[in-house]
């Protein structure tokens, strides 16, 4: 059962004297994706929307509110976000209140929208078990999670957010997701290594620049100043070439290496649909296998990068 | 005599792909789950349902364009001397753009205030146009976040279209709209449809009437000026954007571009490719100043130019067609038309308190 | 995308001041055979190593990229190779994603003295990028080959 709004709503009321603003979700052009609302009065809640189409992770707005006493409601990958931010001493723990939800799944407005044709008339979102149901004009359409559900959902490991200071509702199990396709990752690790790259080749020659993945990645917090955009190094040309842009995807990665909870926030903003996570999602899992560590989960750790061991018992050096 | 032609469905690819011997077609076709516009080919599948996820101005303004290639070698005799060629690279080829909406057509138009404006030409993108048919479809569906009609369009307008492709029952009834679209029209294997066009004419009347009218947004010009001061307002309105560029490389209007030179070795070319001026180093000078160092300051220019900047500089033509591709595609759902609605309110506020 | 037509392929190595790239001096003063390959970068330390360097050297047409360093606890400024070797194993995660045959980049420690390891070390892993060929070419060739209209044609605008 995920969380009640109103339960949500009386937090915030509870809360918001003490606050500059509280960060939070309401319903915006698109019927299948809230935006965000920063809350400043107490009229503004009433405008909370809180269910299935909350897909953004709103963290990342919190590195450029620093020094201002925060309200944030977060998802469980939402605040796995939040976690690395204080690790990284990038937010004050002490100015951040924090509306712990627990999720019941996060839409994709791309496939969803496939999915369900026409939007005219779409009144809520709603999920249970392993559907999700659609009330459109009064009427119920009820669609598989695979189909609707962002990809990150399905293989979600935790849908409530551990680190808060209000915890919404009660504790619960992720989106129970059946027949998931095959990630972008699997599909690469059929292909040869030639084909791997044209791969890449093809889906970056869609990719037009906009840096939305980094915009929205809430770790990224050099963004004015992107390595990616400096002349001196050179590191990117300004050609379209799509080796260009396959290089600024493994500049990406590799800074938010050890730093990546895969909130997903990368692929939605994508106006090009590409499957970016993939990059990092491989990087993840090389560095839980090379370090026992997943980011996000505990503020007190650092990120693996940031450090060394001596003697490394995972790294299986190559004998010459 | 301009006459109106028609095509069925089913022979409308086969004569997209015959088209294709002469020249390069450009069309709205299915990639990696987006419909974007790609060079037509037999493999193509083509995607004439709503509307293509980006725009078609990449067809007259590439997103990298090349405007000169050069080389640095030694002189023969002195070598202590550098010879530098230098060789413009001008598009020559020839393109039919098929399946761009309205909107896109009349972003066109946009471009050509600037691009081919009167004593200033630019060579390539005016090569360009003269090398490019536009043939334009009508649109039947448009969106929720369509708002054609607010800004002094249409789902069936002609603006800076050369033919227009109305669909009816069966197939297309093709109209020419400029002399190079008659003439381009008269040479190819199609049957005239002169009692076809009230059919056509009565499907675009229908498609305009049923848009909602929720007032224009043109002539908020003044309004959008009168703020240009008000912080409150512009950071308000911006606290959720991301500063990306999304809308701004969707965008059918967005015209701005940046100019490098890139080199490997002795051999380099100089490009012009897609600027944005959501970005921090739009404005970035090179004494490290930066007049709009924030997104809201940034996003002020955006509104200003397309709705107060342009407008003033061109009898009033609005720097914005109303496709809402920055709608649908923004990762935050920032709304330009909410933009508008709420800074028109606001000054019309402050000018009513300004009499108390 | 390889940048070199014939015999040679190209392999770029990094190789920090202190240990191996005076290593690759013993093994030049000692005039091993080797294969010549290899081209060197010197760098302070293999710490200074952004792992992107060797994805830029990918993506501009290596065939392979060797990185070599001090012994770790013999590093010069004490830790720069610890880091080094956490960096270098996340970025051979990295690259088979995007498809760099895994073969075709390697780190390894060659101190001062150790000449004739770093002729061993050079000669099997050029036999190692040989086995895999040059590297594939992207379809649209180089930056200036894309600019200059030099390329498949069907891409999207």
């Amino acid at each position: 059962m995920a969380s009640s709004i109103d339960d949500l709503k009386s937090a915030i009321k509870k809360a918001l004297p003490d606050l500059d603003m509280v960060i939070a979700w309401a319903a915006g052009p698109d019927p299948l994706s809230h935006t965000p609302l920063f809350i400043t009065e107490e009229a503004d809640i009433e405008r909370i929307e809180w269910d299935p189409r909350c897909s953004q992770n709103l963290a990342g707005y919190l590195p450029g509110l620093r020094g201002k006493k925060v309200g944030i409601v977060v998802k469980g990958c939402d605040a796995r976000s939040l976690v690395e931010l204080l690790q990284e001493k990038l937010i004050d723990r002490e100015d951040v209140t924090i509306f712990g939800l627990h999720c019941t799944g996060a839409v994709d407005a791309r496939t969803a929208r496939k999915a369900l044709g026409s939007l005219r008339g779409l009144e809520s979102v709603s999920i249970d078990g392993g559907t999700a149901s659609f009330s459109v004009s009064g009427e119920s359409k009820t669609l598989p999670l695979a189909g609707v559900l962002q990809k990150k959902c399905f293989t979600c490991t935790g849908a409530d957010a551990e680190v808060c200071d209000h915890f919404i509702g009660e504790h619960g199990q992720p989106p129970q997701v059946t027949d998931i396709p095959a990630t972008t990752l699997e599909e690469l690790q059929a292909m040869s290594m030639e084909e791997r790259l044209h791969f890449w080749e093809d889906q970056m020659s869609r990719c037009i620049r906009c840096y939305a993945c980094r915009s929205a990645c809430p770790l990224c917090v050099c963004q004015d100043h992107c390595a990616a955009q400096s002349r001196e190094p050179h590191w990117v040309d300004q050609t379209d070439h799509p080796r260009e842009k396959l290089m600024f995807q493994a500049i990406h990665a590799l800074h938010t290496a050890g730093r990546c909870t895969e909130c997903g926030e990368c692929e939605r903003a994508c106006p090009m649909g590409l499957p970016i996570m993939t990059l990092k999602q491989a990087l993840n899992l090389s560095i839980q296998d090379l370090f026992d560590y997943k980011a996000g989960t505990d503020p007190d750790q650092a990120p693996p990068l940031f450090e060394f061991r001596e003697e490394e018992k995972n790294i299986k050096e190559r004998d010459w | 005599m301009p006459t109106a032609r028609y095509i069925a469905n089913d022979k409308l690819m086969p004569w997209l792909l015959s088209l294709t011997e002469t020249r390069q077609v450009l069309a709205p076709v299915q990639a990696g789950g987006q419909t974007l516009f790609a060079p037509l080919t037999a493999d193509s599948q083509l995607d004439i349902n709503g509307l293509a996820d980006a725009s078609a101005k990449a067809a007259l303004l590439p997103r990298c364009e090349t405007l000169f290639e050069f080389h640095y070698s030694k002189s023969e005799g002195i070598p202590s001397k550098t010879e530098l060629e230098v060789r413009e690279t001008l598009p020559d080829q020839d393109t039919f753009l098929f399946g761009a909406r309205p909107c896109d057509a009349k972003g066109f138009t946009v471009f050509d205030r600037v691009y081919d404006g009167g004593t200033r030409r630019d060579i390539y993108y005016c090569t360009r146009r003269d090398k490019t048919i536009v043939a334009t479809l009508a649109c039947t569906d448009p969106a929720d976040t369509c708002f054609c009609n607010r800004v002094g369009g249409g789902p069936g307008d002609t603006d800076g279209s050369d033919i227009l492709f109305t669909p009816v029952d069966g197939g297309y009834v093709i109209e020419p709209v400029t002399e190079r679209g008659e003439a381009f029209l008269a040479e190819q294997p199609l049957v005239e449809a002169e009692d076809r066009k009230e059919e056509a004419r009565k499907v675009r009347e229908k498609v305009a009437e049923a848009m909602p009218d929720e007032g224009s947004l043109g002539g908020a010009k003044g309004e959008v000026l009168e703020l240009f001061d008000d912080k409150e307002f512009w950071g308000d309105v911006t606290a959720k954007c991301l500063s990306c560029g999304a809308c701004s490389y969707l965008c059918p209007t967005c015209y701005c571009f940046n100019m490098t030179d890139e080199s490997n070795g002795d051999d380099g070319v100089r490009v012009r490719t897609w600027d944005n001026c959501m970005s921090f180093q739009f404005t970035l000078e090179g004494s490290g100043h930066n007049p709009r160092d924030g997104k809201a300051q940034r996003m002020r220019n955006r509104i200003g130019h397309k709705f107060s900047y342009y407008p003033e500089l061109h009898d009033g033509n609005l720097a914005c067609v109303g496709c809402g591709r920055c709608i649908v595609h923004c990762p935050v759902s920032m709304d330009v038309r909410a933009i508008v609605a709420q800074a028109r309110d606001r000054a019309l506020a402050k000018q009513e308190h300004a009499n108390d | 995308m390889s940048v070199n037509e014939g015999k040679e392929l190209r392999i770029i190595g990094f190789l920090c001041n202190w240990c191996s790239y005076a290593g690759a001096d013993t093994a030049g003063v000692g005039r091993f055979a080797q294969p010549t390959d290899l081209r060197i970068v010197r760098l302070p330390c293999t710490g200074r190593i952004n792992p992107l360097f060797i994805v830029r050297a990918f993506m501009n047409g290596a065939d392979g990229v060797l990185v070599s360093g001090c012994h770790p606890r013999d590093c010069h400024y004490s830790e720069g190779n610890f880091y080094a070797r956490r960096r270098l194993e996340v970025l051979k995660a990295l690259l088979p994603v995007i498809g760099v045959d895994p073969g075709r980049f390697e780190y390894t420690w060659v101190s001062a003295s150790e000449g004739q390891r770093w002729r061993s070390v050079v000669t099997s892993f050029t036999e190692q990028v040989h086995a895999l060929g040059p590297m594939p070419s992207f379809k649209s060739g180089t930056s200036l080959d894309m600019c200059l209209c030099q390329m498949d044609q069907t891409q999207v605008l």
